[in-house]
C-alpha cells in the first residue's frame, strides 16, 4: 500500500479539504482521520493530513543567522518566505546528509495563516485509520508525539504539530 | 468556543469595515467642512457642497446602523438637521454651526480610534451630550415665512417636489431667474445614457433642479422624463442647446395657469431619483461617478505587488541567462536576440511596477488636512495667534506610510504651536510679528519625499539640551559634540526641552516616540533650530515600502541585503587604520569616529582569511552611525522585502527575506536594530 514518494509531491488541499470532511463526518460516533506517514531513518512518523499544506523536493535553503539550531534557514515558496525546520535536529536525532534524494520538505499550515516547512527523509503514504484506534505515547510527558497509530504490525508516532513548532522562543 | 470565537472574528471584521468605511466618510466631511469654513465669507452656502456634507452625514448614519453603532447613527442624525439646516439657509455657516459639525466629526473620529466603538459609557455620555447641543441649536432656528414666489407654477409639478428642491425653486425664482420644464423620452434600455446627456446639456445653461419621470403617450419600449429647470436663458435658447428630437421644452414660470396634461408622476415613483441624500436632484449622473472609483483593500494590493516582484525577478534570471549566452561565441547570435527582448520586458515590467506602486499613493493632503484642523482648534482653544502655510500636499507617498504619518507629524506641529511659539506680546517685544508661523513643506527628491515642518519661534538652545541630557546621564560631561549632534540629542529617550506638561502636548510621546515611528518607515528625522529664529524639523521617507534598492554583500559563504536608504556609503580600508577602544573596533572616517562591527561575528559566520583592504559598509539611523565590515560589497539590486514566516517570529538584524533573481532568497538587514543594538552596547560599556 506504500505509494512512491514522488507520486505525493503535489499541493495537498484537496485531500487535506476530505479529511476535514471525514472528520466531521463520524457515522458511528467515532472520528476517521488522514495522517500523512513520514520517516526519518528507519523510524516513521505521522502528521494530521488537514495540517499539511504541500509537499516539496529539498532545494537550496538559506540560513539564518541568531535562530534556534533546528531552523536550517529560511527558503520561498511562491514568494512567500518561509522557515524550515530540520526535523532531525527538532528531535535531537543525527544529521543524515541533503543529497539523499527522497528528502523532502513537508509544508505545514501554522496559527494565523503562517506556513513552516518541516524537513524529513521522506514521506511514503496516507494513512486511514479511527480515533479508537490510536494509543497513548510511550515516550516522555509533554513530548512532540500525541499518539500511536497502528500501521500494519508496528506502531507509527503521531505528531502533536503545535509541539513540534514550538522551538520555546517568544510568539 | 470556536463558534464564539468565529463570531468574534465576524464582528471584529465587520467593525474594520465600518471603521474604513466611516473614516473615509469623515475624511470627505472634514475635506468640505474646511471649504465651508473657507467660503463663509461670502455668505451663502454653495449647495454641491451642503448637498455632499448632507449626503455624507446620510451615509455615515446608514453605515453605522447597519453595524450598530446606535450613538454614532444617532448623531449623524442629528447632523443631518444641521446641514438640512444650512441648505434651506435656514441656518447661516456661521461658527456656532461648523464648530458643532466640527467638534461632531472629531468626536466620531476619536471614537473610531478608540476602537471599542461608541459602546462604553462615557462614550455615549459624549455623544448625548452634543446631540443635546445640537437639538438646542437647530430648535432656535424659526421656520422662514414661505413667500409665495412660487404661484403661477404648476401645483401637479410642486406636489412632486422634495422640500429641498421646492427650497432650490424658491431661490431661483427669487434670484428672477426662469423656470422650464423640459420633457423627452428615450429608449428603456438606454435611457441612463441619453438622460445623463440630457442633464448635461442642460446643466450648461441652469441649474436642474428636480428630475422625474413623467407619464405620456410614448411607446411601451420608451420612458419619458420631465427635468424642472432653472436658468437665465430663455425657452428658445434652451431648446436650441438640446439635441434630443423628440424633446419639448415649456416655460412654466411665463404661464399662470398650465393644463394639467403632462403632470408629473406620482411622487412615489419620483422618490428614488429626487431623494436628496442619495442624489443631490440630479440622479443618474452622481450615480455613475460613483462608479468610478473602487474601493481596495491595501491587501489585494501587496498581493499584486509580490506578484509584481515575482515578475522582476524572473525578469532578472532571464537577463542573466541572455548574458551567459552572450559571452559565448556560439550562441552569441541567440543571445542578443534575447538580450532585446529581455530589454522590452524589462521596460514594460517597470511600467507594470510602476503602476501599481502608482495605485497605492495617496496624497499628503489627507494628513495635512488634519494638521490644519488640530491648529484651528488649537488656535481657538489657547488663543494663540499662528499662521499655518503648507505647501505640497499633491505630494504622493504610500498609503502605509502616509498613515504612519500622521502622529510624528500631528506631534511635531503640536510641540511648534505649543512650545516653540511665544506669546504675542513677547514676539512683539522681540522684533517679530505677533502672529507666529509655522510652515509644512513635502517635496519629492529621487525616491525620497522630504518633509519639512518649520516654525518661527523661540528656537532650540543647544545649551539647555545639552545640561539636561548630561543630567539625564545621556552624554558624558567632557563629551564633545557638535551643534547639530547636540541638537539631535532632542530624539533622544526622556530628553524634552520644556518641563512644563500642557494638555496640548503633554501626551507622553516625546520626540523619541516621533523618531522611532520614522525609523521604522525607513525614513530618517532631523533637526535644526536657530535661538530666537525657529526650528525646522525635516523628515526623509522612502515613497514607497514594497520595492527598495538593496546593496547585496557577502560575509562567508552567504549573502545579505541591505536597504539603501540606510547606506550612507560604502568604503575599502586597510586593516591597520582599524582602531580599538575598550575591546570595540572603530575608524577615524573624516575626523570622527565610526564604530565597526564586523557582521560575521555578530551573525556568527567563520571569520574570512586575511584581506588586505577590508569592506565598510557605513549606515545611519538618524543621528547614530554604524560601519558594517563585510567580506565583499557585490550589487544593487531593486528587492521585495517579505516577512519570514514560521515559529522564530522576529530576530534581530533581520528585516525579512528577499529573492534576487539566479541569487535565490536572500536575507534583509534591519539597519535599525543593528545600529540601535550598537548604540546601546555603548552605552552600557
Amino acid at each position: 500500500m506504500s505509494i512512491e514518494a514522488e507520486a505525493i509531491a503535489e499541493p495537498f488541499e484537496e485531500v487535506a479539504r476530505r479529511a476535514a470532511l471525514h472528520a466531521d463526518a463520524t457515522s458511528d460516533g467515532s472520528t476517521e482521520r488522514e495522517l500523512l506517514v513520514l520517516w526519518l531513518g528507519d523510524d516513521a512518523y505521522a502528521l494530521p493530513v488537514e495540517r499539511v499544506r504541500e509537499i516539496v523536493r529539498l532545494r537550496p535553503i538559506t540560513p539564518m543567522p541568531r535562530v534556534p539550531a533546528s531552523v536550517r534557514g529560511v527558503l520561498s515558496l511562491r514568494g512567500e518566505i518561509v522557515q524550515v525546520i530540520d526535523l532531525r535536529r527538532r528531535l535531537g536525532l543525527a544529521s543524515s546528509g541533503d543529497d539523499n534524494p527522497r528528502r523532502r520538505i513537508v509544508v505545514l499550515n501554522g496559527e494565523d495563516g503562517q506556513m513552516t516547512g518541516l524537513l524529513v527523509d521522506r514521506v511514503s503514504e496516507v494513512l486511514r485509520l479511527r480515533d479508537e484506534d490510536l494509543r497513548p505515547p510511550t515516550g516522555r510527558e509533554a513530548g512532540t508525539v500525541a499518539a500511536l497509530a497502528p500501521q500494519g504490525n508496528r506502531f507509527v508516532s503521531v505528531f502533536d504539530v503545535d509541539r513540534v513548532l514550538d522551538l520555546g522562543v517568544g510568539a | 468556543v470556536a463558534a464564539r470565537r468565529a463570531q468574534k472574528q465576524a464582528r471584529s471584521r465587520a467593525t474594520r469595515e465600518f471603521v474604513s468605511e466611516a473614516e473615509e466618510i469623515l475624511e470627505r466631511m472634514r475635506a468640505d467642512l474646511a471649504d465651508l469654513a473657507d467660503a463663509r465669507g461670502t455668505g451663502g452656502v454653495a449647495p454641491e457642497l451642503a448637498n455632499r456634507l448632507f449626503r455624507s452625514a446620510h451615509s455615515l448614519k446608514g453605515i453605522a446602523g447597519m453595524f450598530g453603532f446606535e450613538g454614532v447613527s444617532d448623531l449623524a442624525h442629528h447632523l443631518e438637521d444641521i446641514l438640512d439646516g444650512l441648505r434651506m439657509g435656514r441656518i447661516s455657516p456661521g461658527a456656532p454651526a461648523l464648530d458643532l459639525l466640527d467638534e461632531a466629526v472629531e468626536l466620531v473620529s476619536g471614537l473610531l480610534e478608540r476602537g471599542d466603538g461608541d459602546d462604553a459609557a462615557d462614550a455615549q455620555a459624549q455623544v448625548h451630550a452634543l446631540i443635546e447641543r445640537i437639538v438646542a441649536a437647530v430648535a432656535g432656528v424659526a421656520e422662514p415665512a414661505a413667500a409665495d414666489v412660487l404661484e403661477g407654477i404648476d401645483s401637479a409639478v410642486l406636489r412632486a417636489l422634495t422640500e429641498y428642491e421646492e427650497h432650490r425653486l424658491r431661490e431661483s425664482v427669487r434670484g428672477g431667474r426662469a423656470v422650464h420644464l423640459v420633457e423627452a423620452s428615450f429608449e428603456i434600455l438606454s435611457f441612463e445614457d441619453g438622460l445623463s446627456e440630457l442633464t448635461r446639456a442642460v446643466r450648461e445653461l441652469g441649474e436642474v433642479i428636480s428630475t422625474l419621470p413623467a407619464p405620456g403617450d410614448s411607446p411601451d419600449s420608451q420612458i419619458r422624463f420631465s427635468l424642472l429647470v432653472a436658468t437665465e436663458c430663455d425657452s428658445g435658447a434652451l431648446r436650441a442647446r438640446i439635441d434630443i428630437p423628440n424633446a419639448s421644452v415649456r416655460g412654466l414660470r411665463e404661464t399662470s395657469t398650465a393644463p394639467g396634461e403632462s403632470a408629473p408622476a406620482p411622487a412615489a415613483h419620483a422618490e428614488p431619483l429626487a431623494d436628496p441624500a442619495d442624489s443631490g436632484g440630479d440622479g443618474i449622473e452622481s450615480l455613475k461617478s460613483i462608479s468610478d472609483t473602487v474601493r481596495v483593500d491595501i491587501r489585494k494590493l501587496d498581493e499584486l505587488m509580490n506578484l509584481v516582484g515575482e515578475l522582476v525577478i524572473q525578469r532578472g534570471a532571464i537577463g542573466a541567462i541572455a548574458d551567459r549566452l552572450l559571452g559565448d561565441p556560439v550562441t552569441s547570435r541567440i543571445g542578443r536576440e534575447l538580450a532585446k527582448v529581455h530589454k522590452a520586458l524589462e521596460r514594460r515590467l517597470a511600467d507594470l511596477q510602476a503602476g501599481v506602486l502608482e495605485v497605492r499613493m495617496v496624497p499628503l493632503r489627507q494628513v495635512f488636512e488634519k494638521l490644519s484642523r488640530v491648529v484651528r482648534r488649537l488656535r481657538r482653544d489657547l488663543g494663540k495667534e499662528v499662521r499655518l502655510d503648507i505647501r505640497g500636499g499633491d505630494t504622493e507617498l504610500d498609503k502605509l506610510i502616509v498613515e504612519q504619518l500622521a502622529d510624528p507629524l500631528m506631534h511635531v506641529v503640536r510641540n511648534a504651536f505649543d512650545h516653540a511659539i511665544e506669546s504675542a506680546d513677547e514676539r512683539v517685544a522681540a522684533g517679530k510679528p505677533a502672529e507666529g508661523s509655522i510652515r509644512i513643506e513635502a517635496l519629492q527628491r529621487g525616491n525620497h519625499v522630504v518633509i519639512e515642518v518649520a516654525d518661527d519661534g523661540r528656537g532650540i538652545d543647544p545649551e539647555a539640551v545639552r545640561r539636561r541630557a548630561e543630567r539625564l546621564g545621556l552624554v558624558e560631561r567632557d563629551a564633545v559634540l557638535s551643534r547639530k549632534e547636540t541638537l539631535d540629542l532632542i530624539f533622544a529617550p526622556g530628553l524634552s526641552t520644556t518641563q512644563e506638561i500642557t494638555e496640548t502636548s503633554g501626551r507622553g510621546v516625546g520626540m523619541d516616540v516621533v523618531r522611532e515611528n520614522v525609523t521604522a518607515l525607513g525614513g530618517l528625522v532631523h533637526v535644526d533650530s536657530q535661538i530666537g529664529r525657529g526650528t525646522t524639523v525635516v523628515f526623509t521617507l522612502p515613497i514607497t515600502l514594497a520595492i527598495i534598492r538593496a546593496l547585496t554583500v557577502g560575509v562567508a559563504d552567504q549573502r545579505f541585503a541591505i536597504p539603501l536608504t540606510a547606506v550612507l556609503e560604502t568604503m575599502l580600508v586597510d586593516p591597520s587604520t582599524i582602531q580599538r577602544s575598550e575591546g570595540r573596533e572603530f575608524l577615524t572616517l573624516r575626523g570622527e569616529p565610526l564604530a565597526l562591527r564586523r557582521l560575521h561575528a555578530e551573525f556568527g559566520l567563520a571569520a574570512p582569511p586575511l584581506a588586505a583592504r577590508l569592506a565598510v559598509v557605513v549606515v545611519g539611523l538618524g543621528d547614530l552611525r554604524l560601519g558594517l565590515l563585510v567580506d565583499r560589497l557585490e550589487s544593487q539590486q531593486d528587492a521585495v522585502i517579505k516577512p519570514i514566516q514560521g515559529p522564530v517570529r522576529s530576530v534581530r538584524g533581520i528585516a525579512g527575506a528577499t529573492e534576487l533573481g539566479d541569487q535565490g532568497t536572500v536575507l534583509v538587514l534591519d539597519v535599525a536594530s543593528l545600529v540601535e543594538d550598537a548604540a546601546k552596547r555603548r552605552e552600557a560599556a
